[in-house]
This record gives structure tokens, sequence and C-alpha cells, in this order.
């Protein structure tokens, strides 16, 4: 038995399929992404999961507990893309509220995650007075606050700066070593994507592709090696292989460092310049869907 | 539960702004009697003797009505609110129920409810006794508070049942304006149901403000009419209670225990309505960001 499962989703609106038998298995402490443009069925998808959409058919189950029971809230954290607390209360009134409508209560845990998170200046500040990037460390602490076994991240980043992203993933990785925790996310940033143990890529409501990050970019994200040539590129056709050429540039797919050092000693006499690039999310993401992610 | 009402009583009484808007109705209703509705309604009564010490208890009962109404209106206005701005979807993944969050909005308004007719009640007891040396008695604390709680239950029942049908925190304000400025005509403060056209009386005497009015009009009014009219016969004080709404005539007057049944009917007819209604809106009310 997996720790969490989907199976079968599917979530049909006036008979349009919006999420199309989508499968989900997630093992303890695995951090999945979840990929995907906008309007692609994230957002739909992450709301069954966590019980708030009925799906027109399929089951979800986190360790043998059925998707809405008590139990199964108990056991799962949602971040949701908006700042959903209420704006008129402090911030320790807001999460003391929701904390008394749990049962796995620890008040030394919730200092902890106040520490970490950096929340001490603001607890007695208004919730709808805070910054996006304040907001969401609150957000996250009242994920956190019951000690859930699975958090859903639904675009958590969105709008936040550099400095909240990177101490939102500092504690979220933290308690993932710690406590074992589960992550299931959904994100617009391919930098977050990097450190998921396995990817899936959802386009119009479908699972298109899933795997772990290498192994998705072995399969779809080749190395680039892009030359920049001192005059006209007549050399192109010597070299066999899809390549694309832009004005004195060529574009090369190369599967390994070795045929880019061979291409380059070659052509080496004729090269203004060079460079290489890594295959990355986004690339992934380019052959699966045919868009850009952002 | 009681973690969910400590929310929705903590959000309700943090916002000065909201107490006191919901208390406007109430407010408005008071003000008018002192600046004119009083005069102008002597004026057509001065053959009673101690009218004041009628009136003043008369629009008491009536302001009563409106602050249970627009009081428990306004409470559950954070229903809307959450459904709105998506705080119930994060409610919805504690350990309460959909039932129980549903459940703690119910309870905290009934409580809301209470506490706003007792500081009213309070008031204008006080403003009264100063100024118009109006009798306080002990004896009426308890049926008073009776009533206000079965005023509270009858009133959040009717306004969850309305409420279940408005979705935005928009269309919440146009319910809250119009059910503050109706709540005065139907609980017959503005203007002694016997003024008002036979139509509009027929229109009124189908919702349970005119019996609660009239439910607390006799409690108050009991030895101020028993003064004013103990040389009267009993069809001048019939017709004296029926045109000032202290007793609805329904195949004769009500009394202080058919409003009372009156008032249960329709919480329970509102109940059962509101189970209805709650389980084919429930899962309409998860509005998507």
């Amino acid at each position: 038995m997996h720790f969490f499962e989907a199976i079968h989703l599917t979530k049909k609106f006036n008979d349009k399929e919006i999420v199309k038998n989508v499968n989900l298995h997630v093992e303890k402490g695995q951090f999945i992404a979840f990929l995907g443009p906008n309007g692609a069925g994230k957002s739909t998808t992450v709301e069954m999961l966590i019980g708030l959409l009925t799906p027109t058919i399929g089951e979800i189950s986190l360790e043998g507990i059925k998707v809405n029971s008590e139990k199964f809230r108990n056991k799962i954290g949602v971040v949701f893309q908006d700042s959903l607390l209420d704006r008129d209360l402090t911030v320790m009134e807001n999460l003391k509220t929701r904390a008394n409508l749990y049962q796995n209560f620890d008040s030394e845990y919730f200092n902890q995650i106040i520490i970490k998170l950096e929340l001490e200046a603001i607890l007695k500040q208004q919730y709808g007075v805070l910054s996006g990037g304040q907001r969401r460390r609150v957000d996250i602490a009242r994920a956190l606050i019951h000690q859930p076994e699975l958090l859903f991240l639904d675009e958590p980043s969105t709008g936040l700066d550099i400095q909240t992203r990177n101490k939102i993933w500092q504690v979220l990785n933290e308690i993932r070593k710690t406590k074992q925790l589960t992550i299931i996310l959904t994100t617009h940033y391919l930098e977050e994507v990097e450190y998921a143990d396995y990817v899936y890529v959802l386009d119009h409501g479908e699972i298109i592709a899933e795997n772990t990050l290498d192994n998705l970019k072995k399969e779809y994200a080749h190395d680039q090696l892009i030359i920049h040539f001192k005059g006209s590129s007549k050399f192109c056709d010597l070299i066999e292989r899809n390549n694309q050429q832009i004005g004195q540039d060529l574009k090369l797919i190369t599967n390994s460092n070795i045929e880019a050092i061979n291409i380059l000693d070659d052509l080496k006499n004729e090269i203004s310049s060079f460079e290489m690039r890594p295959g990355s999310v986004n690339d992934i993401f380019l052959e699966l869907t045919g868009k850009e992610i952002r | 539960m009681v973690g969910l009402i400590k929310r929705n009583l903590r959000l309700q009484f943090n916002s000065f702004g909201g107490v006191s808007l919901s208390l406007m109705g109430a407010i408005i209703s008071f003000v008018l009697y002192l600046v004119f509705l009083r005069q102008s309604i002597a004026s057509g009564l001065s053959r009673v003797p101690d009218l004041k010490q009628i009136l003043d208890p008369w629009l008491m009962g009536g302001t009563l009505t409106i602050t249970a109404i627009t009081t428990t209106a306004n409470s559950l206005g954070q229903m809307v609110k959450d459904r709105d701005n998506g705080a119930l979807r994060d409610l919805l993944l504690t350990r309460p129920s959909y039932y129980h969050i549903q459940g703690a909005y119910v309870l905290s308004t009934i409580l809301i409810g209470i506490v706003m007719q007792g500081l009213v009640m309070t008031f204008m007891s006080l403003y009264f006794s100063l100024m118009d040396a109006m009798t306080f008695r002990l004896d009426w604390v308890l049926p008073i508070l009776i009533v206000m709680i079965l005023s509270s239950v009858v009133w959040t029942t009717v306004n969850m049942l309305l409420l279940s049908f408005i979705n935005n925190v928009d269309s919440l304000s146009k319910f809250n304006s119009i059910i503050g400025t109706a709540a005065g005509f139907f609980a017959c403060v503005y203007m002694p149901i016997g003024l008002i056209p036979t139509s509009a009386q027929w229109l009124i005497e189908f919702t349970p403000a005119p019996y609660n009015a009239a439910l607390f009009r006799q409690i108050l009014l009991k030895d101020p009419l028993n003064n004013s009219f103990k040389n009267a016969t009993p069809a001048v004080l019939n017709d004296f209670k029926e045109s000032m709404g202290i007793g609805i005539n329904i195949n004769g007057l009500t009394t202080v225990y058919s409003n009372i049944l009156l008032l249960v009917g329709f919480t329970m007819i509102t109940i059962i309505a509101i189970l209805i209604v709650t389980n084919i809106l429930k899962r309409g009310v998860l509005k998507r960001h």
C-alpha cells in the first residue's frame, strides 16, 4: 500500500472533463511536484486530493484512510494559492484559533514553528495589514500547526521575493528531514521543482509525463551547445543532426559533454564563442506541451 | 465547535464598526421615537391616561425585535464572508465537519443576538427610567430573557435561510440594508400595525416579526395597561391592543402563549427549509479563487 494514492481521478464540470484519469502514488517523505501551465487542472486536482472537491470518478486515500474523513483532515496541511486567514484577527489569534480546531496541538512545536518562520515580531499584528511575504509565512505556519504528515502547497511562492522563498524552503526542508514530511507541490517556479523526488507534468487535465526529474530531463530536455561563428556558418551542413541556425549562431542538441567537446574541437578555428546550456525543467515542459511554463 | 464559536465571537466583537452598524436599525427606531414618533402616535391617543408609561415599553418591545433581526443578520454575515473570501475552505480542512461549522455560525449568532438585545434593553430601561420615570420591574427580567433567547433563535434561523442564497459580500451589504430598513416596519415600530393598510398587515403577519414584538410588549405592558385601562371595557382594551400590535388578530388576539407557539412554529418550519437548502447548496459554497 502506498502512503498516499489517487486512482482514476476524474472531474467533470457540465460534461467537460477538467481532470482526466489522474493516477498518483506517493511514498512517505517524498517531495512530489505537479507541473503544468495555467488551466492545466493542477488546482482542481489538488482540491480533489484535499477533499474540498468531490471527484466525478476516482478514489483517494492516505494510509488507507478515505479522503474527507476527520482522520484524513488531521493528517494533511494545505497552503492555498490565496491567503485565507482572518484579516481582522492578529497573527497569534489566527494561529491559536486554527490550532484549537485540531487534536494534535503541541505548544512546544507551535513555538518552534513560530521561531523557525521568524514570526515573533509580527504575532500581534493584524493579518490583514501584513505584507505578502509575511502573510505567506503565517500561512505556512498555519498549515503546519497540527503537525501534518502530508503538506499540499498550491503555488505557494507566487509573487514572493527570493528571500521569503528561500526562507520557506529552508524551513520545509528541515521539517522534511526531521519529521519525514511528505510534500505535494504545484508551482510555476521551475527552480522549486529541481528538488522534487518525482514530477508529474499535467496538461489539459491529463498527466502527460511522470518520472524522476533526472529521467525526465534525459528523455525530454537535452543539453544544448550554441556556437557563434566568426564568419558565415557554412559548417552547419557538416554536422548531420537536428540543429537550428539563427544568423551566425548554431544551436546543437548534444547527448554528452564529450560529443560537444569533439564538435568544438573540429570547428575550433571558425568559432568566435560558444555556450553550453544544460537541459532544464523548462525544456521538458516545452518539449511536452509546446508552451513556455510562465 | 467551541473553538469555532470563539473565533466567530472574536471576529464579531473585534470590529466595533460592524457591531454598531448592526444596531443601526435599533438606534434609528429609538431616535425617531424621541424626535417625533412618540408625539405623532400620542396625538391620536390623547384620551389614554399615563400614555408615556405605555408608549415607552411599547417602543422597547419593537426595538428589541429590530435588534434581534438586525444583529443576527449581521453576525451570520460572517458565514457569507467566509464563503466569499475562501476562509470556509480553510476551515473545512480542520476537525469540525461542514455541519459543525454551520452549527457554530448558528450558535455564535444566537449568543450575539441575546447579548445585543440585553445591551439595548439595559440602555433603554435606564434612559426611560431616568427621563420618563418608567418603572423597571425585576420580575420582567426572567420572562424578557426567555423571549430574547427565543427571538434570537427565531431570527437566526430566518436569517440563516435567507443568507443561504447569498454568496458574496456585495449582496450581503445590500441584504443588510434591506433587513435594517424593513425590520422597523415589520416590527411595527415606525407605525402601529393598526395604521398600516390591510394588505401590508397581511404580508407582515406572514413573518415572525409582529408576534415577536407583541410578545415583548405583552410582558412589558402588562401593568401599565392594567393601570391606564382599569376603567375601560374589555372591548376598548382589545381594540387598543389590536391597533398597537400588543396581540395580533388571528381569529382573536394572540396571547403570550400563542405568540410563543407561533414563534416556535416559524422556527421549526425554517429549520426544515434550511436543512433542505443546505443539502442542495453544500456543493456550491466552496467558491474557487
